[in-house]
């Protein structure tokens, strides 16, 4: 097992690596991340003038904040991938003798873990310099800390698969601005990054809770807020990995199909 | 003007030989436009009120920027690539054409897709302006396009200013983007809402609020600063004046390149 993962794991061991290598963008990125949280902060200030029943104003700062240090972990490097189709370096990645869906997955995981990290830490060093009704709050208690954590890995996972989706599409589409930018774009807002799902009417939470995407950040947020029940809990870890499983056979059936597909010219 | 239209001839065509794509990508700026849009319902739907603003009021503010920006992004698309352009030796090729090169750089990659922001800019100006019972003279109405145009002026400004800093780094900075990308976050929505320092940014340093807000408001019925008829005309012409102050810089800029590529 272990002799069976270690290509798969370096290829992520090498892409964490690459990825400490753009510190400018990871600083530029973080610049603009502070700069929206920050407005989106004041927008939230303004709107919240009379107490709401069911989300507080330090509750959707908090939101805001996580999402923005969390950010980059819904992208991935698909143009990477483009590129590689197209000059026709694809044909030494297929060489390899890895499957193909796995190795871009732990990539992808790679990348998101250090791209999130070299972010989320100077945004936090920089949390005490805002005025103080602005600032992340502490997750409510040790065990909302913990649930937080378990289920942010489970939400890497999911949204892992969610990329792998779209990269298979632009695989087709050879156009990552086309389909897959689209699928970015919807999934920028159903994600809650455009807008906290916790401020989405009543009526349409349930739909917005279990619906995929949410369950990149939104569930694990959801938990940081509140530590949740044993059962929600479970209940919650379930659905993300059962949407987790779904999408990973999607993904791999849909990078099947492509890679029977693939034709590489020149030479 | 003949070259103005062969430009835009020439952009539409290489957009058709790629329908699908252009199709594509049209709808993927729809469906932007369409999240901001409805992001803004949901608050409106919770909340009612932002600041001293009705949720209709807000979603005025709202379409008039929205429009302004994709203009912006339509005819500014060559100053927002325009990294790629220095980094691959293509300016070259323009400084040897005997056009003027901001007008060469605009046309050259004009960017029709943004239709879609377009249309739902309007619609959310033409949906809250029936709610409000709005009456619109021709004078209201210039007023509201010029306001409208002001602040392309302004982002087209601030997208120069980016571009002339191209010429000292040819990597983006990011500052800039905030004002930009940012300054379309920030005031689609009435600035009177923000706190000082941002509104102070956003009148003064780039004057998105002074061509915009200020008529605007005005026009809602609830006016941000207590102008003049004169003043309030006059608070567009910014716009104009802030590019001519950044084509200075751009200038700077033309006269120190040398070159790049091969």
């Amino acid at each position: 097992m272990r002799k069976r993962l270690k290509p798969y794991l370096s290829a992520f061991r090498l892409r964490a690596l690459l990825e400490t290598q753009y510190r400018a963008a990871a600083l530029g990125g973080m610049a603009t991340q502070l700069f929206f949280g920050i407005v989106l902060c004041c927008v939230y200030s303004a709107l919240f003038t009379q107490g709401q029943a069911d989300v507080t104003l330090a509750e959707t700062v908090s939101y805001v904040w996580l999402q923005q240090m969390l950010f980059r972990a819904l992208m991935a490097s698909e143009g990477e991938l483009m590129e590689q189709i197209l000059d026709g370096s694809i044909a030494y990645t297929l060489l390899r003798p890895v499957h193909q869906h796995t190795w871009w997955m732990f990539r992808t995981l790679a990348q998101k873990l250090v791209g999130v990290a070299m972010r989320l830490l100077p945004m936090l060093l920089c949390m005490p310099l805002l005025p103080p009704e602005m600032r992340l709050s502490l997750p409510e208690s040790p065990l909302a800390a913990a649930q937080f954590l378990l289920s942010l890995g489970c939400g890497f996972l999911c949204v892992t698969q969610i990329n792998l989706i779209t990269m298979a599409v632009s695989m087709r589409t050879l156009d990552n601005r086309g389909i897959s930018g689209l699928i970015n774009l919807v999934m920028m807002f159903l994600c809650g990054n455009i807008i906290p799902l916790t401020l989405f009417p009543p009526r349409l939470q349930l739909l917005m809770r279990f619906q995929p995407f949410a369950q990149a950040l939104d569930a694990p947020i959801r938990m940081y807020l509140h530590a949740q029940p044993p059962a929600a809990f479970a209940l919650s870890l379930a659905v993300q990995l059962g949407w987790t499983a779904a999408l990973w056979a999607l993904s791999r059936q849909m990078w099947n199909t492509n890679l029977r597909r693939i034709v590489i010219q020149g030479g | 003007m003949r070259y103005i239209f062969h430009a835009v001839r020439m952009n539409l065509r290489a957009a058709a030989q790629y329908r699908a794509s252009f199709l594509m990508q049209s709808v993927a700026q729809l469906v932007m436009t369409g999240c901001d849009l409805i992001a803004l319902l949901v608050l409106i739907d919770r909340f009612r009120h932002m600041g001293r603003w009705e949720g209709t009021e807000v979603m005025f503010f709202f379409g008039a920027m929205q429009i302004a920006f994709a203009l912006t992004e339509c005819f500014g698309r060559g100053l927002t690539t325009f990294s790629s352009v220095i980094r691959k030796g293509n300016f070259d090729t323009l400084l040897l054409r005997p056009r003027p090169l901001l007008l060469q750089l605009s046309l050259n990659a004009c960017d029709p897709r943004r239709v879609g922001t377009v249309a739902v800019g309007a619609a959310a100006l033409i949906v809250s302006s029936l709610r409000l019972g709005l009456v619109w003279t021709p004078g209201r109405l210039l007023l509201l396009a010029l306001s409208i145009a002001g602040t392309v002026c302004t982002m087209a400004a601030l997208f120069l200013l980016e571009a002339a800093f191209c010429f000292f780094s040819v990597q983006s900075v990011e500052l800039i983007n905030m004002l930009t990308y940012g300054g379309r976050q920030v005031c689609q929505y009435p600035a009177d809402i923000y706190p000082a320092p941002l509104q102070l940014l956003f009148t003064w340093v780039a004057p998105i609020v002074l061509c915009l807000h200020y008529p605007v408001s005005w026009l809602v019925g609830k006016p941000m600063a207590d102008f003049s008829p004169f003043l309030l005309w006059l608070c567009p012409v910014a716009g104009p004046a802030f590019f001519a102050l950044m084509t200075l810089a751009w200038r700077a800029g033309v006269r120190r390149y040398r070159g790049t590529g091969s």
